[in-house]
């Protein structure tokens, strides 16, 4: 794909072992700004660790990976990709937003400290500025009265919504979901899915590993499905659940369809 | 068996000033080493959890080294054995009129990076005990590792270790005896040249023991204070607490 304007994440070849195991194998995969993609497979064909790569948390073995047309994680010195300082990669992942599977709100923080601090330490906003912001955030996923709870007082999916929103208050370009309603008990699920589809409707770039295919029908712009490393099929929802092409994909949906 | 009581009871209850300086010195020794071994062990456990090899390479050899070799060795070795090589001779500073010898100087390094070696194995066992998702938020949302460490690990890691560094601090506060080696007129040594002087051993080291366990008594009663103090609501661990409050 083409280093256009609009495309935010792309990724070339990137080639990923764990030990002497192939867990990425020579994968590309683009994003649009405002683009929703949803990435299916079966547990262990890669997706988290591609989604991870993004903002490295992950680092890769080959290829190469930009966001917002800069590299990420790396820098090229003498033609050749270095590992870049903790520091440089520090500036890059602000805009890199992550939600996770088991939340990982900060346990020491208030809801209100959670969502404040990083915009305050790195963005340099006044600790009016960032509450302000942070009660923004708050009433749009529905919890301003949780604001001086800590993280443990919260039931899973209130503690999921917290961490959409101390995502997005560092304005970021993307949203990346790593499973996030896969620990939660179901009738939380739909709070959190609530959530991200008002993101996606209101323009927000997402990328989101999820098995929830209902959703997935419904908000995803583009489904990518991986298999073993690989990206084995892509397009638009109607299309991969209607007529999907490849085994594993009918496979996949008929598993968890049924 | 003949146990003097009056004298058991006038050295316990009215020490001689020579005692009481002892007890300053002891709790003097204690504090500074303590704060010494709480720099170190902070600046050695981050090493040892560093990715630079050589940092983490020096670390463990330091840990190594001290905590396999007798506390007693090490501080002759720091106070006589450095001197006599002509390294280090450790010498008498008045400061505000209180004569800080060189012995004693020797004494709380010695103690300090003895006590530093432990701590840094407290500490490094304290931060790898936070959960990983709480180092990885803080990286995905863009801190660098200074500011992780600072405002996410650090106030999680002391939670855990706050308990393990008391019981550290206890076992000092009864190592400082061994600094009587070099001549420090701790507890210890006043009550041996007391001793020589009267030789009522019997009595006198029944006075010596149970004023160490008033001192380790109070400080283990002020850390089950502080303990209390730091059960905030905030710093039960998130996952255990939120599965009984979704029931």
């Amino acid at each position: 794909m083409s280093n256009t304007q609009d495309t935010l994440i792309e990724i070339t070849a990137i080639e990923k072992w764990f030990d002497r195991t192939k867990v990425l194998d020579k994968v590309d995969f683009s994003v649009a700004r405002g683009e929703v993609v949803v990435l299916i497979g079966p547990s262990g064909s890669g997706k988290t660790t591609l989604l991870r790569c993004i903002n490295h948390l992950e680092s890769v073995q080959g290829g190469r990976i930009l966001v917002n047309g800069k590299p990420i994680g790396y820098r090229t010195s003498n033609y050749r990709l270095v590992e870049d300082s903790e520091r440089n990669i520090a500036i890059q992942r602000r805009d890199v937003g992550m939600v996770f599977q088991r939340f990982n709100l900060f346990a020491n923080m208030t809801v209100m400290r959670n969502i404040t601090i990083a915009p305050r330490l790195l963005l340099g906003l006044s600790e009016a500025e960032a509450r302000e912001r942070a009660e923004a955030l708050l009433a749009q996923v529905n919890l301003s009265e949780k604001a001086e709870a800590y993280p443990h007082e919260l039931s899973g999916g209130q503690q999921q919504r917290i961490a959409i929103a101390r995502a997005l208050a560092m304005t970021p370009k993307v949203l990346l979901f790593d499973e996030p309603t896969s620990a939660l008990d179901p009738e939380m699920v739909g709070e959190v899915l609530t959530v991200m589809k008002d993101l996606a409707t209101g323009g927000m770039t997402m990328v989101i590993v999820t098995h929830e295919m209902g959703f997935a029908r419904q908000v995803a712009d583009r489904v990518v499905v991986m298999s073993k490393g690989a990206i084995i099929e892509e397009g638009r929802p109607d299309k991969i659940f209607g007529a999907p092409k490849h085994p594993v994909t009918r496979a996949l949906l008929n598993a968890v369809m049924h | 068996m003949h146990f003097d009581w009056s004298y058991f009871w006038q050295e316990l209850l009215t020490p001689s000033s020579a005692f009481l300086d002892g007890l300053g010195l002891t709790v003097l020794m204690a504090v500074l080493a303590e704060i010494i071994g709480l720099v170190l062990g902070l600046v050695f456990a981050q090493m040892r959890l560093s990715k630079f090899r050589a940092a983490q390479a020096m670390a463990s050899f330091y840990v190594w080294a001290i905590r396999g070799t007798p506390l007693l060795v090490q501080i002759v070795f720091i106070y006589t054995g450095l001197a006599a090589a002509g390294i280090v001779r450790f010498q008498d500073i008045t400061f505000d009129g209180f004569n800080f010898s060189g012995n004693l100087q020797a004494g709380i390094l010695a103690l300090g990076l003895h006590e530093g070696a432990y701590m840094a194995e407290i500490f490094r066992a304290g931060i790898q005990a936070v959960e990983s998702g709480q180092f990885e938020a803080a990286k995905a949302i863009g801190m660098p590792p200074s500011m992780m460490m600072r405002y996410v690990v650090l106030p999680q890691a002391l939670r855990i270790v706050l308990l393990p560094i008391g019981n550290q601090f206890n076992i000092l506060l009864k190592n400082t005896t061994l600094v009587s080696i070099i001549g420090v007129s701790e507890m210890m040594l006043v009550t041996e040249s007391i001793n020589s002087a009267t030789f009522r051993t019997f009595e006198l080291y029944s006075v010596l023991g149970l004023y160490f366990l008033a001192l380790t008594s109070l400080w283990t009663l002020f850390m089950k204070l502080a303990e209390k103090r730091l059960e905030l609501r905030s710093l039960r661990p998130a996952f255990a607490a939120q599965a009984a409050g979704d029931l």
